[in-house]
């Protein structure tokens, strides 16, 4: 049974079936979106947390490392509340919509690069804090540096982020409603398909799953390796 | 612009309760070679670097000429025991130093690299130098932008008498073009070599402080004395 399974999973993947496709797609560009979107703010964030050491910045950090932890559903749960018609944010419209999807993911997302930026730059900033402090330097442009000197780790940080919300489903779930054609993702539509008995579609998104967690991993292997 | 006399007036520096320098006074007009000796932990890197203002006291207790620490920063670089450099080429670390310095030149760089004799390893990360050449590119990248004062922090501890020499006759010539040294030393051969004048710290203290010929001729108390002799 497990061969017949496999087998119409990949003639699935090898015939480019459209829905497939249109699936891996959508959460190709959901998980894409949130991740730029958290990146662009997390990562200057994060750096420069390290320059700026005072109680709201212990703060900071250690909220950003509870929500590190954060249950997806629960985080769906609170974006719910908020944008549904009766929420305060109701007035968007965004429910049931990839924009209340990349919204959860970029939330969900950015307290772990936040905190992940936090501790590579912190690590840099001690190894070159003399120098950039002999050189006369702005906290900008220290920023800077130290930003470029982190780059592969920080690359490493963002695929990190990708990865976490390339594999959530409990938020996109809430908040996209897994509708078909719109909002249906890799991984709402696994729990789907798997639930009605269809699991040649769920086994070929798994299997295409993999592969993404597969390809990142070699990538932040050799990240990490070149810096 | 004259950086000299260095005074330095009632200068205390203490960490967690520990007091590292007390009641430093101290005033010098040499223009040479001035080195800071003394034991281990007895406050000669933390001199050096309340010097260079990477650690900050009050404005008043360092003054050079008539100008702060502060304001002279911009002319002065270091050197460090173990040199700090950022994880690029050679050549990129100069250019990235020229650029914080404002020096729009490239060939300036070129001219740092043919006088200090690195131009066969210039373009290798320096991940992949040996500890000589860490110190001769982390000196390279001291003296772009024409600094009026460098500190050197032990700059050859760690150096085979080969490497020593090369680093010595660097750190003479600058000396010779009029830019003042200030350099941490265990070596007392090294000490007669190059030094001028030299301040010796024992417990946060200034024990003695006079030009090198007079260290090595007085009749010191044993702590000195067994410095020199082991030295």
């Amino acid at each position: 049974m497990l061969i017949n399974i496999l087998e119409t999973a990949f003639n699935l993947i090898v015939t480019l079936n459209s829905d497939l496709f249109e699936i891996i797609n959508l959460s190709l560009k959901v998980t894409l979106s949130a991740l730029i979107i958290s990146v662009i703010f997390s990562i200057p964030f994060g750096a420069f947390l390290v320059f700026y050491k005072n109680k709201t910045q212990g703060l900071i950090v250690l909220i950003s490392n509870t929500l590190m932890g954060m249950p997806p559903v629960v985080l769906g749960l609170l974006i719910y509340t908020l944008v549904s018609k009766k929420g305060i944010f109701g007035f968007l419209d965004i429910l049931y919509t990839p924009t209340a999807m990349i919204l959860a993911q970029t939330l969900l997302i950015t307290p772990i690069v936040i905190s992940l930026t936090y501790e590579e730059i912190y690590k840099k900033n001690k190894e070159y804090a003399l120098l950039l402090s002999s050189l006369n330097l702005t906290k900008f442009s220290k920023l800077k540096t130290l930003i470029y000197e982190s780059r592969y780790a920080l690359i490493t940080v963002a695929l990190t982020g990708f990865g976490r919300a390339s594999a959530e489903v409990g938020a996109v779930m809430i908040v996209g409603g897994n509708i078909n054609h719109f909002t249906r993702v890799m991984t709402t539509a696994i729990a789907f398909e798997t639930s009605k008995g269809s699991i040649e579609l769920a086994v070929a998104l798994g299997l295409i799953l993999l592969l993404i967690s597969f390809i990142i991993t070699i990538l932040i292997k050799s990240l990490r390796k070149i810096s | 612009m004259n950086i000299l006399p260095l005074k330095i007036t009632n200068l205390n520096y203490s960490v967690d309760q520990n007091c590292i320098l007390k009641n430093l006074n101290l005033v010098t007009q040499e223009e040479k070679i001035t080195i800071i000796a003394g034991n281990n932990g007895s406050g000669k890197s933390t001199l050096l670097k309340i010097l260079h203002g990477l650690i900050k006291t009050s404005d008043n207790n360092v003054m050079w000429g008539k100008y702060s620490t502060n304001f002279i920063k911009k002319y002065q670089s270091m050197v460090f025991q173990n040199p700090i450099l950022l994880n690029r080429s050679i050549y990129e670390n100069l250019i990235y130093v020229a650029k914080k310095r404002n020096i729009k030149e490239i060939r300036y760089v070129d001219k740092i690299i043919d006088k200090l004799n690195i131009k066969d390893i210039s373009n290798t990360n320096t991940k992949y130098i040996s500890g000589g050449e860490r110190q001769k590119v982390a000196i390279a990248m001291s003296i772009i932008g024409h600094p009026k004062i460098i500190f050197l922090d032990e700059p050859t501890s760690q150096l085979d008498p080969v490497y020593k020499n090369e680093i010595e006759s660097i750190i003479s010539d600058l000396s010779r073009n009029g830019v003042k040294i200030f350099m941490t030393s265990h070596d007392i051969s090294q000490i007669k070599r190059i030094g001028k004048e030299i301040i010796f710290l024992n417990e946060g203290e200034i024990i003695f402080h006079n030009t090198v010929s007079q260290f090595l001729s007085t009749n010191h108390i044993d702590l000195i004395k067994n410095y020199i002799n082991y030295g």
